[in-house]
């Protein structure tokens, strides 16, 4: 740790979190909200609807 | 079970056992006179009986069937029947201590029994054994079910579950002999920490190499909430216990962090604990059975994600919260508090994304116990995020702090949330794993959802009352500018209290005991030979979830 | 402004596909999410000196008192007892001045606590007779009727490990504790000294540890060095290693002028 002083890690720690936080927000956001997941996501959501008697293999999936 | 395993397969597990005989012996030689000693004997024991177990079944004929082509759950119901065992064995244990406190000779003469040494035991079999039981054995079972994958490896499955136990098991019988870290929630010893590191990697390894064989393009989001559990305890796990021990032939270490430092990594990896053990994997199977027992799909999945990355953000900073008004830095307490109360929104846009999901299947809520479980357990959960965040606020926190207010939260969280999910995803998961129509008896089911919900409200209430009394009572002057009360005089009028906690702990208790016998009748039962779906059927193909016909 | 918003997004929604296809994506995800926030904000307690006052009267637990600190742990005293009084007047005027970060420096683990069942005992040591405490810990009721304690006894009739301390107290030292070589060295014949005031091990203790150091026999009897000394010991050190605390008190000091400074 040298060369840090106390204060500056103090005021990284404080500071860097706010823009870590609005980062993290917008790109969760943005992800969530892109039209063109919107599918995936509704697939997903029905998909452990269905069920089956045992893991899907080869044939079954094509 | 082992005829599952092909004729190598029971030969490396073999190898394994024996590998582990070893290090139970030598752990017994180098620990003799000192509790490691007997935790040598257990390991030592405990792989002999299984080195019996397969050693017996060694010749017995190769499985013939094409293993790939099923899901393999072998693993899950030892998982189900062990998590049951630890629930009946620490909520036992957590009423015994709850009447030690109104009536503190209730008790074995032995130092083994007294407050001190039982209730780590307590803490650690509800939290590690039936928690943890519970979440290792749905995580198997969703993870192959929304993975439409089989768990990758035949052996790891029980590597992990039998190797996660044999760590419950020294961690609990440990604090009885006195070893102990004296970090709550982390109270074992360095040895039995480091296995756990061992199993718990083999954990994540075994959960990397099973998604990455899936047959769905997208991960989904209950997945991620184990993944979460899974990562981030195994993190929290290693920081927090490092420690230097002061002999390898003991138990004995000490922290390598002290004081204020030693105070905030604890409370860091304790409010963790509470996001990643008792959040995040059970919101996992909330994300799971809640929608398949309902028969409806999650209300939003967007939401689910939103939320999934808000929980997993915010929770990590609020440790902190634990620690206000003491010698910790007050900007620290403050960044705590700020980031506690955010928490609540990713906390009630799960809890109200669960209760959406059910809107509109009320019938279905009111007919079904198992879908009854998991309703309530999420308005506990939308009902304690609350709560958390309001004690979080630094005057709030002034009062409750150190009283059985704090003990009020914890068990609204455990017993209301954690409890419920779980007995709702086990009643869920029982009939689908051992492919019955239907749980023995839904009768069994009911009794044990009043008994549960009685139980947790008695708790709560009585606890709400006697930590705002004694937080008041604490910091009542009188005129003359005197402290009014004296401390025991505080602890005189929580006498009452105490009692009834005791009443409601012993109905909590008598409905996980019902539940446990209705589970294990479900699995004696024989099995039909109608087509079993993996999804409980519709209510009028004789479904006895409705209990009334309508 | 959709067609930039696309040209920034564009590599968001490619890294997080990789995210998802491949779990170890989701892993780093989340390891992001939730790690960076929880060191950033524990980091700067490893780099000061300023959390921690100084205080230069502040000296280390003796071997008995360490060994009696121990035994508070094996018994899980720290599930009822608090060692932390807040900044609060209530709990000042009850328990004493409020704990400073220093108080705990060599406490490998500390035991701040979070629950009240029994009383705060950060300043525990010199409120009570040593007779007090043994008879209260021999049989609480017998001393606070009322007290839901457990009693502890057997404490009276079980010998104290000394065989095994140098090892204890290395193992604090290479953690921070700043014990010397002879300090380590005769760890054993220290707890036995501080236990027996008229034994030639009680003089070591004094060089060692300083005169203020309080040397006799904490559970009444002569003889052998048991637990009950031990944890007496410890229960009567509590909050007198070092004086910060009351000087600061003395000084009119709060948590917020002190934090200005």
């Amino acid at each position: 740790m040298m060369g840090l002083s106390h204060d500056t890690v103090v005021g990284f720690a404080k500071s860097f979190g706010l823009f870590y936080l609005i980062a993290l927000s917008i790109g969760i956001c943005v992800y969530v909200f892109w039209p063109r997941n919107r599918d995936r996501f509704r697939r997903a959501k029905h998909s452990i609807m269905d069920d089956e008697d045992g893991p899907l293999t080869g044939e079954d999936r094509q | 079970m082992i005829t599952r395993f092909t004729i190598a397969e029971r030969q490396a597990s073999l190898v394994l056992l024996l590998l582990m005989t070893l290090a139970g012996l030598a752990m017994a030689a180098a620990g003799a006179g000192d509790a490691m000693g007997v935790h040598g004997f257990i390991v030592l024991f405990a792989s002999l009986g299984l080195i019996f177990v397969v050693g017996g079944a060694l010749y017995d004929p190769a499985p013939t069937e094409d293993r790939s082509r099923a899901y393999y759950d072998d693993p899950i119901k030892v998982g189900i029947v062990l998590a049951m065992i630890w629930a009946v064995i620490a909520m036992g244990v957590g009423d015994w201590v709850a009447w030690m406190l109104a009536f503190p000779d209730l008790r074995f003469d032995g130092a083994w029994s007294g407050f001190g040494r039982m209730r780590p035991v307590h803490t650690t079999g509800i939290i590690f054994g039936f928690g943890g039981n519970a979440l290792i054995a749905t995580s198997f079972h969703v993870m192959q079910r929304t993975c439409r994958a089989r768990l990758a490896g035949q052996i790891a499955p029980w590597f992990v579950i039998l190797g996660y136990n044999l760590f419950v098991v020294m961690a609990v019988t440990g604090y009885m002999m006195g070893v102990t870290q004296s970090k709550e929630y982390a109270e074992a010893e360095w040895y039995a920490d480091i296995w756990l590191v061992i199993v718990w990697v083999v954990y994540f390894v075994l959960y990397l190499r099973t998604l990455a064989r899936r047959n769905e393009p997208h991960i989904y989001v209950a997945n991620w909430y184990y993944m979460a559990f899974i990562l981030v305890v195994a993190v929290l796990h290693i920081v927090n216990n490092l420690a230097v021990p002061a002999s390898f032939t003991a138990a004995k270490s000490y922290s390598l962090f002290s004081g204020v430092q030693d105070a905030m990594t604890q409370w860091w990896y304790g409010h963790n604990a509470v996001a990643f053990f008792l959040t995040s994997g059970f919101l996992g199977m909330l994300y799971y059975y809640l929608p398949k027992r309902a028969n409806r799909p999650i209300y939003s999945y967007r939401l689910s994600i939103l939320s999934f990355w808000g929980i997993t953000f915010f929770y990590i900073w609020v440790g902190s919260h634990h620690l206000h008004y003491t010698a910790l830095p007050h900007w620290v307490q403050t960044l705590g508090m700020t980031f506690s109360v955010m928490l609540l929104v990713p906390s009630w846009a799960s809890a109200g994304n669960a209760l959406m999901t059910l809107n509109g299947a009320w019938h279905k809520v009111r007919d079904d116990a198992t879908l009854r479980f998991m309703f309530v357990a999420a308005v506990f959960y939308g009902l304690s995020t609350f709560e958390g965040s309001f004690l979080a606020i630094r005057p709030v926190n002034s009062l409750s702090h150190y009283t059985d207010w704090t003990v009020a939260h914890v068990h609204a969280g455990a017993m209301g949330w954690v409890a419920l999910i779980t007995f709702g995803a086990i009643y869920a998961a029982v009939p689908m794993i051992w492919r019955r129509e239907t749980m023995y008896s839904w009768k069994m089911v009911e009794w044990h959802f009043w008994l549960a919900l009685a139980g947790t409200l008695i708790y709560v209430f009585a606890m709400w009352n006697s930590g705002i009394v004694q937080g008041l009572m604490w910091r009542t002057y009188t005129e003359g500018g005197t402290l009014r009360y004296s401390f025991l005089d505080t602890m005189i009028a929580m006498h009452p209290y105490y009692i009834a906690r005791g009443i409601g702990g012993l109905l909590f208790l008598a409905g996980a005991v019902i539940g446990f016998i209705n589970i294990w009748m479900t699995i004696r039962a024989v099995g039909s030979d109608s087509k079993v779906l993996d999804v409980p059927t519709e209510s009028e193909a004789g479904e006895p979830a409705v209990p009334v016909a309508e | 402004m959709i067609g930039w918003l696309k040209k920034l997004y564009y590599p968001i929604q490619a890294g997080h596909y990789r995210l998802e296809k491949h779990s170890i994506g989701l892993t780093i995800g989340i390891i992001c999410a939730a790690m960076i926030g929880g060191f950033v904000e524990i980091a700067p307690l490893f780099t000061i000196d300023e959390t921690v006052e100084d205080a230069p009267d502040m000296r280390l637990y003796t071997p008995l008192e360490q060994a009696g600190r121990d035994i508070y742990v094996r018994e899980g005293c720290y599930a009822c007892h608090s060692q932390m009084i807040r900044t609060l007047a209530d709990e000042v005027d009850r328990y004493g001045p409020y704990s400073l970060a220093v108080e705990s420096k060599y406490d490998h683990p500390m035991l701040w606590g979070s629950k009240r069942t029994g009383p705060d005992l950060a300043r525990l040591g010199g409120k009570y007779s040593d007779d007090w405490h043994v008879a209260h810990l021999i049989d609480p009721r017998a001393v606070v009727p009322e007290s839901v304690m457990p009693h502890y006894a057997f404490l009276a009739d079980a010998p104290l490990d000394t065989a095994s301390l140098p090892a204890r107290l290395t193992a604090l030292r290479r953690v921070g504790v700043p014990y010397s070589d002879a300090m380590i060295a005769n760890a054993d014949r220290d707890a036995a000294g501080q236990a027996q005031p008229d034994s030639d091990g009680a003089d070591g203790v004094f060089d060692r540890y300083g005169d203020a150091t309080q040397v006799r026999r904490f559970d009444g009897k002569a003889g052998r060095v048991t637990e009950m000394d031990a944890l007496v010991a410890y229960l009567q050190i509590l909050g007198k290693l070092t004086d910060a605390a009351h000087q600061m008190e003395t000084a009119g000091m709060t948590p917020e002028t002190e934090a200005a400074q």
